[in-house]
């Protein structure tokens, strides 16, 4: 289910009402039985496999908390079976069509069968979730949770279920377990929240896919400033899709009670690649933090900085994997993993250079430069193809400008026009200006009630006259 | 080598202000990464580097991920040194 649908909007006032009254003994039921409907909207069957990865999970922790001498073998377990569903269902088909290849380019002509499945939706989020789960327990930084539904709770909640973000345990387990009452302050905070991600959606997003989409469909077609802009449009388009999918489940937790991390805090603002992953998808950086780069340094730690070098390079070469099984995601994850590298390496050079310029004029030059990588970067994550995204950069550099530029892009009612410009150019101050002040949460809008309700009917009436109601996916449901 | 838990903390002291940097560090048995500027996750493998270094011992993988402030790591340093 959407969060930026229909059923959506009559699903939630009911799922709310209904857990207010309801004893709080049966609350988490009733959670989970709407998780599985939310879930269900999509494909039915795939259930199936969340709880496959329930079950072993929810024993492993158990397992694992009772064993001495077996904990590694049931952890290792837990994560086979989480990392096997995804390689089954999302990577599969990656590596056999590059085996095939390979077997192809040698002469072989016989052909690995592919599998023709969809990839279940949210699969990368709620396996991550899930060996979080089982790792903390191995850790000792988490008990392992007894109550069978109150752990398919936990990877299973509707907010945060298909994109994030990609909760701890120690952050949410203990939350499903207490009584939550309904408070007037946390509706008020949880609406503010969703209705500012709406916005982001339909207002910012959407529109500018209108047109980010005709130019990296057809990038031949366009003159460089249009590719050019489009890239810097897509880097917007993508945060505000996704930052606002993350506003409407933090909004929506909230609510009902609970408090989600944090998953986005004005990337953009970022002045270098190292702080823009502080500040970007913060649940899954943190994640990789904790779980991959952190133990790969330290068992890398006698390489001295050539272990740091290497330990973040892989890391980021397996987030790019994460987000798609395809090239250009690796691409897209290394050429992230080069730039911390060249970060690394040259963090004093770049203090000492700091310190010999005016720090207005260094402060602006890094935040365009980590703004201008970042775009760029960002080809690789939406191009169709390897060579496109390579097109497209070529384009960009030789200025080439064998097609006329065009303000107005698309065709019909999906046209980018004169109108579209102007709304997006005041919905990116509108969002500039509202996060500088209260980013992350918005909370801090409750101190200036007028304020508060002037930016509340802004929003409302931009979401009429400057929405797009395609209801078009997130676009990090994909992963 | 003192192993006084306050001549350790000295000695970290001095690692921390030599390995960040940065003069103006005064660590306590509650300091934690997010007090210090550039104590992050790629200077803090580079501190506990320098610290096994100095004291000629080895943290466990559980151990450094372990380390919830500075004074749980003088404690272990207390315990695998003394």
């Amino acid at each position: 289910m959407l969060f930026n649908s229909l059923k959506f909007l009559i699903f939630f006032p009911v799922v709310v009402g209904v857990y207010f009254l309801l004893p709080h003994k049966w609350r988490w039921a009733w959670l989970l039985g709407m998780s599985s409907v939310f879930y269900m909207a999509f494909v039915p069957v795939y259930i199936l496999i969340l709880g496959f990865t329930i079950v072993i999970d929810y024993f492993a922790g158990i397992f694992i908390e009772r064993s001495t001498k077996w904990k590694r073998p049931f952890l290792i377990m837990s994560l086979i079976a989480n990392i096997g569903v995804l390689a089954v269902f999302k990577y599969y088909n990656f590596l056999t069509e590059n085996i095939n290849l390979l077997l192809h380019t040698s002469g072989v002509t016989d052909s690995i069968p592919l599998l023709s499945i969809l990839l279940p939706i949210g699969l990368s989020f709620h396996t991550f979730q899930a060996m979080s789960y089982t790792i903390e327990v191995y850790r000792g930084n988490q008990k392992a949770e007894r109550h069978f539904g109150i752990y398919a709770l936990y990877v299973m909640f509707f907010p945060q279920l298909v994109a994030g973000p990609i909760e701890r345990p120690q952050n949410i387990i203990h939350q499903f377990h207490e009584k939550h009452f309904f408070v007037p302050q946390n509706v008020l905070d949880g609406i503010r929240q969703m209705l500012w991600g709406f916005f982001k959606k339909v207002v910012i997003a959407d529109r500018l896919s209108l047109y980010v989409d005709p130019v990296f469909n057809d990038y031949h077609s366009f003159h460089f400033l249009n590719i050019l802009i489009a890239c810097g449009f897509f880097a917007f388009q993508i945060y505000a899709d996704f930052s606002g999918y993350s506003d409407i489940a933090l909004g929506s937790a909230k609510i009902l009670g609970f408090d989600l991390m944090i998953n986005f805090n004005r990337p953009y603002a970022s002045k270098s690649i190292t702080e823009f992953w502080r500040r970007w998808h913060i649940s899954l950086s943190s994640w990789f933090n904790d779980y991959l780069f952190q133990p790969l340094m330290i068992g890398a730690r006698n390489w001295g900085r050539f272990g740091t070098a290497f330990s973040l390079f892989f890391t980021f070469f397996l987030a790019g994997l994460w987000h798609g099984a395809g090239w250009t995601f690796i691409i897209y994850g290394s050429l992230h993993g080069i730039a911390l590298v060249y970060e690394f390496y040259t963090k004093k050079f770049r203090k000492n250079l700091s310190k010999k310029i005016p720090s207005f004029f260094y402060q602006n030059v890094s935040l365009l430069l980590t703004f201008g990588f970042v775009s760029i970067a960002m080809i690789f994550f939406r191009a169709h193809t390897f060579a496109d995204a390579f097109g497209m950069i070529n384009n960009i550099f030789s200025m080439n400008n064998s097609n006329t530029y065009k303000w107005v892009v698309g065709a019909g009612e999906l046209t980018f026009n004169h109108f579209s410009w102007a709304i997006s150019g005041f919905c990116l101050l509108l969002l500039f200006i509202t996060e500088k002040f209260t980013s992350p949460d918005l909370k801090s809008l409750n101190k200036f009630p007028r304020i508060d309700i002037s930016l509340g009917i802004i929003v409302f009436t931009l979401i009429l006259i400057g929405g797009v109601f395609n209801q078009s996916s997130f676009i990090y449901f994909q992963f | 080598m003192s192993l006084e838990p306050n001549s350790i903390l000295e000695t970290l002291n001095k690692i921390w202000r030599e390995e960040l940097d940065n003069e103006s560090i005064v660590l306590n048995d509650s300091t934690t990464a997010s007090d210090i500027e550039d104590w992050d996750s790629i200077t803090n493998i580079q501190l506990v580097v320098a610290t096994e270094k100095f004291y000629k011992i080895r943290f466990t993988a559980a151990e450094i991920s372990g380390f919830k402030n500075v004074g749980e790591m003088v404690r272990c340093i207390k315990k695998k040194v003394g």
